[in-house]
């Protein structure tokens, strides 16, 4: 019971307590114990401003009574017994819902899928990938603002009064870095569970942007074809598309694509669909946040929308199956439906072989109408681009469009991919999208 | 005792309360429960920079103890390079304000009750979602340094928000209100909001889409204050100034907008982004960041007001026991001497916008972006066909001289801003504002 990492059998033994004391007063407890470190280094321009270690330990209470889920977390581990009361308080106030219970342990392999155990968490790795990075920005003209490296290491454990006792261990190494030239800026990053980033590559392109993205040029109102990179591409569908693609949203009446199941929503030949077991892939499990048996969710196949994604909490309640998409967010917080790797496929193309406005990243992506999918976004380090090389830099510009009808406007998606967060995305060449010019 | 060498300075900021939520979606409750929280900061500032630790489930230590970490904190900080001097603040705490209705003393079970008549309220034809929460966080701080300071206050956030989807031949629309305050607990008598937000989002089935281009617009006063908040605000930060990741950077006694404009950033002002001492424990007041049109002063912490001056500090906030960021906190544009009626005139043709979904810049190029929840179009005049996904972006050395008049109605809103990770409680206000030659984005064409 303290923020140092444990034994994973000495924590399952401490979990067994709260287990036995909740399984006397309500049907079903789950527990779930996330302790961890992290040490980050930021820059402010060139030198290191601050190095900060990070000790978390959280600890989280569901219990579940005659359909009434109650929770509760908190920092402190020996406060177990509050947050157990206050769990099974929380649960007295909720509405009662259809439940078939939590689930029963299964066998996974012992192999680990988000763990590299070469990753040092120490402040002189944060400190070596800042100063990669700074090698890297040194390519190009540009001025460095700011730039953060972290390595972390964490153990989460789950288990229920059903038997469920699983335990992962997670490592995590990120870098970003941001870059200006005259009022042109630039940023980048990268992130990885295992020890094999390029952080000269992160701070290479982060000045690449700054300093090609000066002296651009104006751009007038009209419909053009458009490149969104990964990180742009990333920026939209978080905003407003994989929302409504939760099965929470579907049924209470907030998803767009509720009505469209068995409907074609892109091109025929694509695909989205969550790859829990991706090897290297940040959000890679053998189990979700519920310990359901993760697998792999097909959202959209051959352009048809095909499934949604469900928890334990939703799939019963409206009669579905678990889709073991229920994630938590850290350590102290709570669950909800989410993704572990959400894959974009179809046929690749040369998606940027003709003239096409390339736009690496948008501002006010989260001001996108979650509903309808409509957004209009400011557009950043943004070229015309021909033959796969970026040409003149468009100075300042807005992309106004539908983030839904958007996916039956494709012109082809690229071969390489990247993984942004829990996302593994293609480039994305979209038609004839509305810019409105300056 | 002493510290172990090499320490210049340190701080502790230890973080400890409880949230309550609640969360009411199509009559049904979600969720209603406490989680308790509890967690440390301890920042040392080394021959250089700083070295900082992070604790969860922190207890205070004894000298031997707190040593220790000091010395941990210390190791890390031997890894950085920039030097780092702290500017002379004076150091004290204001009183929080009193509130009116503690929403401690009060029952979960009233809480959720009164949150699910707001909830019924939005009960219209053709809203096929409705959904409301209640949020509650009451945090006890406590600041201590190595200069002997040492203050601790209690403050208690309450509020709610209330969605309402409406739905009709696979069209969405969705109105959206909030209430959040420090002045006590706020959801007795409030199914007008429910109302309000089910009467938007119905209406907004009919509207239009805005076609998008260079056009006069009119702000209302919430829009109008994140408009400030996200044009001004952020490229006034000190650290950004400092990172030279701000185009306010060297425009002190610039003029960048016409001298209507005074916009300012109180976090003594008793609206949501109040703080009784700021994060590193300096005394909170008024900046004056755009005074007549001209850029007067930016916003800082002792680091940054030692590194780039202009300014006070004052302005370090920090979610919890995050490291203290140069934030905002209670930004507004003061108020001009327009009524609405003349403002609206003045506009002849043009766009109203209303509401926020937020907004965002990017201080080093100048750029930002916010988007209104709705708008109408101004026809002389007068306000004509409803509009909605409508937002407007610019550059901040020019939108700025576009604000043609400023009106005499400022009203403050609250709500939350994020920075680096961190989401901190903020309000943002000005009056009525009528802008020339604004960039508006939306997909209607001619």
């Amino acid at each position: 019971m303290s923020c140092s990492i444990t034994r994973w059998w000495v924590a399952v033994a401490w979990i067994d307590r709260i287990l036995k004391e909740g399984s006397r007063r309500v049907e079903e407890v789950e527990v779930f114990y996330g302790e961890g470190t992290a040490i980050s280094a930021d820059l402010k321009r060139r030198n290191v401003n601050l190095a900060i270690r990070s000790d978390e330990c959280g600890l989280g209470i569901r219990t579940i009574d005659k359909g009434r889920i109650g929770s509760s977390t908190t920092h402190d581990p020996k406060r177990w017994r509050e947050c157990l009361d206050a769990a099974i308080a929380s649960g007295r106030l909720a509405t009662p819902q259809q439940w078939g219970g939590l689930p029963r342990q299964s066998e996974f392999s012992t192999e680990t899928l988000c763990y590299d155990p070469t990753i040092p968490v120490d402040p002189k790795t944060a400190s070596g990938l800042l100063g990669k990075m700074l090698e890297g920005a040194a390519e190009h003209p540009a001025e460095v603002t700011s730039g953060t490296a972290t390595v972390s290491s964490t153990t989460d454990t789950v288990a229920n009064s059903n038997g469920v006792r699983y335990t992962s261990r997670h490592t995590g190494v990120s870098v970003s870095l941001e870059a200006i030239k005259e009022h042109s800026t630039g940023s980048e990053f990268a992130q990885s569970c295992y020890n094999d980033i390029d952080p000269y590559s992160v701070g290479e392109r982060a000045a690449f942007f700054a300093s090609q993205s000066a002296g651009g040029t104006d751009i007038q109102t009209g419909k053009y074809d458009i490149l969104l990179s990964p990180i742009a591409y990333a920026e939209l569908l978080g905003a407003a598309f994989i929302p409504a693609l939760s099965g929470r949203n579907v049924h209470a009446g907030r998803s767009h694509l509720a009505s469209q199941l068995g409907e074609s929503i892109m091109d025929s030949q694509s695909s989205m669909y969550d790859d829990t077991y991706r090897q290297k892939g940040l959000g890679s499990t053998f189990w979700d946040a519920e310990g359901m048996p993760a697998r792999r969710v097909e959202f959209v196949r051959g352009g048809t929308l095909s499934s949604f994604a469900y928890d334990l909490r939703t799939a019963y309640r409206y009669g579905k199956e678990s889709t073991a998409s229920a994630l938590r967010s850290g350590a102290h917080g709570g669950t909800g439906i989410g993704h572990h790797n959400f894959i974009v496929d179809g046929p690749r193309t040369e998606v940027a072989d003709d003239r096409v406005i390339y736009v690496h990243s948008v501002v006010g992506a989260h001001t996108a109408n979650p509903m309808s999918g409509d957004f209009s976004v400011e557009i950043s380090n943004s070229f015309w681009m021909e033959d796969g090389e970026f040409q003149a830099p468009i100075r300042s510009a807005m992309l106004a469009g539908n983030v839904f009808a958007m996916h039956k406007e494709t012109g082809g998606i690229s071969e390489e991919v990247r993984q942004i967060g829990s996302l593994v995305l293609p480039s994305i060449r979209l038609i004839s999208q509305r810019i409105i010019g300056t | 005792m002493s510290e172990p060498p090499g320490i210049r300075y340190y701080d502790l900021r230890h973080v400890r309360g409880e949230s309550t939520l609640v969360d009411i979606d199509n009559g049904s409750v979600e969720s209603a429960g406490t989680s308790f929280f509890n967690r440390a900061i301890l920042r040392v500032l080394g021959p250089h920079g700083w070295g900082i630790l992070q604790i969860d489930n922190f207890k205070p230590a004894s000298w031997e103890k707190f040593n220790a970490l000091l010395d941990s904190a210390a190791k890390l900080a031997a890894i950085t390079g920039q030097d780092v001097n702290l500017h002379e603040a004076s150091q004290r705490a204001c009183k929080v304000p009193v509130m009116s209705e503690d929403p401690r003393g009060i029952s979960i079970e009233e809480k959720t009750s009164l949150l699910a008549e707001i909830e019924r309220a939005a009960a219209l034809p053709e809203v096929v979602n409705r959904r409301a929460n209640y949020i509650e966080r009451s945090e006890h701080v406590t600041f201590s340094d190595s200069s002997g300071h040492e203050f601790s206050y209690e403050i208690c956030r309450s509020g709610f928000n209330v969605l309402a989807v409406a739905s009709r031949n696979g069209t969405m629309q969705m109105g959206y209100e909030r209430e959040h305050s420090i002045h006590g607990f706020d959801l007795r008598h409030r199914q007008e909001y429910g109302r309000n937000a089910a009467k938007v989002a119905v209406s907004l089935l009919d509207a239009g889409h805005a076609k998008g281009g260079r056009m006069r617009v009119v702000l209302d006063p919430e829009l109008a204050g994140v408009f400030a908040h996200e044009a001004v605000g952020h490229a006034s930060e000190g650290d950004l100034v400092q990172e030279g990741n701000s185009v306010l950077a060297k425009m002190t006694g610039a003029s960048i907008g016409n001298n209507r404009l005074t916009i300012v950033d109180d976090p003594a002002l008793p609206e949501f982004g109040f703080e009784p001492f700021d994060a590193e424990g300096v005394a909170v007041q008024r900046t004056e960041i755009i005074r007549k049109g001209v850029v007067n002063a930016f916003l800082h912490s002792r680091e940054t007001l030692a590194a780039v001056g202009n300014g006070i500090a004052g302005h370090a906030r920090a979610m919890g026991a995050e490291p203290p960021l140069v934030r905002m906190s209670n930004t507004y544009i003061e108020n001009g001497d327009s009524t609405r009626e003349e403002i609206m005139e003045a506009c002849k043709n043009g766009i109203l916008l209303k509401g926020s979904r937020g907004g965002q810049v990017d201080p080093g190029r100048g750029v930002f972006q916010f988007n209104a929840e709705y708008g109408y179009l101004i026809e002389r005049g007068e306000c004509t066909t409803m509009v909605r996904d409508v937002s407007l972006s610019g550059d901040i050395l020019s939108t700025l001289h576009g604000i043609l008049l400023c009106g005499n109605d400022r009203a403050m809103h609250p709500g939350y801003c994020g920075k680096g990770g961190q989401s901190v409680p903020v309000s943002d206000g000005a009056p009525h504002v009528l802008l020339d030659n604004a960039v508006v984005g939306g997909s209607g064409v001619d």
